[in-house]
Formats: structure tokens, sequence, C-alpha cells
């Protein structure tokens, strides 16, 4: 099955909170996940230490010499693999790209976010160019506003789309709810059906996005 | 979204993790500014146990013979001076 590989070399985009949803959600639809976190940060690992939703098997200190092989050990028929990666341009990230299906480069909507973020979708075509195969790739915008657009995330998908660059609709939207997940771990299901758990934002909404965002995820897998 | 047989379609695709493909990928990264960033282990000699300082004032031939015969030995002066007082323990 495939191997979603979260790729950009700045932190704090949104890296993490895309491989907890994709692993969760796909655990959910009934997929055997693999996440392997290669973050310095373990935000997985934190996430983890609160409980892992059934179907989620967690590897931690995935580091640039095993990575290569970790994939390919971990991806099988019934098995997702997502690959939680470090906000460095790293020699770590360029091998793992190489293995992915799927690579998703999340960015919030600032020129900084894209300005960076497009260095990982501009190794992403070199490696496809390099070991002649197809490595499909897309951007989700993250932290977006429930509310409305913004004039720049407008004109940040206008650019990007008219780059020719695939966009992940819907956009993750800054929830309160995606962020405790780290805290409390599990997924967003078991967040709702737990009442003792008391989050400052709407769950159910975030449920809504993070279900939709999967989806949308899954019809690039296919 | 739910059924695990939708997901029962996906499969598995190969790819190439032979060492010439790593290389390759390595030298795309690297002219991108992706390249080894794996925490080195502190570079240098490792500092030593022996941190107990001794000021002892001998007589100059004495203290030459010792630092003579600890360089003959290969070893410091210091690890000459536990020997002796390991000798000097034994006997006792």
């Amino acid at each position: 099955m495939p191997v979603i590989v979260m790729a950009s070399p700045k932190g704090g985009v949104g890296k993490s909170t895309c491989a907890v949803l994709l692993a969760s959600e796909f655990a959910r639809m009934g997929a055997d996940v693999t996440a392997l976190d290669c973050d310095p940060n373990k935000s997985l690992t934190r996430w983890a230490s609160h409980g892992l939703p059934r179907g989620v098997t967690l590897r931690s200190d995935v580091g640039r010499s095993e990575i290569v092989t970790t994939i390919k050990n971990a991806d099988g028929d019934g098995k997702i693999v997502i690959v939680d990666l470090e906000g460095v341009a790293s020699q770590l990230v360029s091998r793992a790209i190489s293995q992915a299906d799927l690579v998703i480069v999340p960015m919030q909507p600032t020129a900084l976010d894209a300005e960076i973020g497009s260095e990982a979708l501009a190794l992403v075509r070199e490696e496809e160019e390099a070991l002649s195969r197809t490595i499909r790739h897309a951007v989700v915008l993250t932290k977006t506003s429930a509310a409305v657009k913004s004039r720049v995330q407008k004109e940040l998908e206008n650019q990007l789309r008219g780059a020719g660059i695939d966009m992940i609709e819907p956009s993750l939207v800054a929830r309160a709810a995606f962020s405790e997940l780290f805290a409390y771990g599990g997924d967003l299901t078991s967040m709702l059906n737990n009442p003792e758990i008391v989050t400052g934002g709407k769950v159910d909404k975030a449920l809504l996005n993070a279900t939709a965002f999967t989806e949308a995820v899954y019809e690039r897998l296919k | 979204m739910s059924g695990s047989n939708r997901l029962a379609g996906l499969k598995a695709r190969p790819k190439d993790t032979g060492p010439a493909e790593v290389r390759k990928v390595d030298e795309v990264g690297e002219a991108r500014g992706f390249v080894d960033r794996t925490p080195r282990k502190k570079p240098g000699r490792k500092p030593s146990p022996r941190t107990y300082q001794l000021h002892p004032k001998v007589f100059p031939q004495i203290g030459e013979a010792i630092a003579t015969e600890a360089e003959r030995l290969g070893i410091t002066q210091g690890q000459f001076i536990e020997r002796l007082w390991e000798r000097y323990e034994g006997s006792h």
C-alpha cells in the first residue's frame, strides 16, 4: 500500500498534524497504518505516549541511514506507511521522498511558508527526473481560517495552481482539537466521545475537516 | 468514509532501494541543500575521569626518573603513581 511522506524544510507548518490525522483516519477506515516519526521533536511519539488508535503502529527515531529500509520493511499490501519528517533540508528528507507514493507539502498561507515549501516541491521534481519515476505530490494549506479566506490565501492558491501544483481541498483549518490530539493521544472520534476531554474548540467540525482531508488524500492514492 | 474494501484496492508499489539509487537521490538532494544533518559526536578526546590533582614536590632526579619510566611504559605520570599506590596498598 502507499507510502505518504510529509515534507517541508520549514518547521511548524503542520507536518505532524497532517501525519496524525491521516494515520488515525486511515486506521479508522480499516487500514493497518505504520507511522514513522523521523522528527527530532518527536511529536508523533508524544502523541503515541498518550495512546495510539487501534490499527496504528509507531516507529520512532528513524534516521537517515535506516529510513529507506524501514519504509521498505513497513510497506506491503494492506498497509499504509506515513512518514513525518523533520523541518529542515536534510538527506533524511530527500531519501524519504524517494520512497514515497505521495508527498504532501503542508504550508500555512504565508509567503514565507510558500517560499520554503517550494524547495520541497522542487526536490520532488528533481528526484522524479533522477529516478525516472513519477512521485505524486500535493500541497495542503494548514491553519487556515474557518470563517474567511484571506486575500493572501487566495493569492497563494492562485499562484500555486497557476504553477501546476496539485492543491488538496479542503485545507486544514486552525482547530484547537488538532493541536490537542498531541496532549490526549488517540483520534478525534475518541476525543469526541470522551466527556472527560475538555477542548477549546469544536471537535465535530475538526473531525469533519480531517475526514474530508483524508478522503482527498485517498483519491490521490488510487 | 468507511469500509476496508476501499483500501484493499491500494497496493504496495515496488521502489528502487539499492545503493546506486540512494546515492543518486543524495546527490540530487545535496545540490539543493538537502545535506546530511545527522548529529555528529563531539570531536576530540573524551575528558579523563582522572580529575584529582596532586601537588607533590620531589627531588629533581626522582622526578626525572618517574617521568622517564612513565614515558617508557607509555602511560601518564598519574597512571604511574596509581600503579605505585596499588603496590603500596598491596604491601600493607
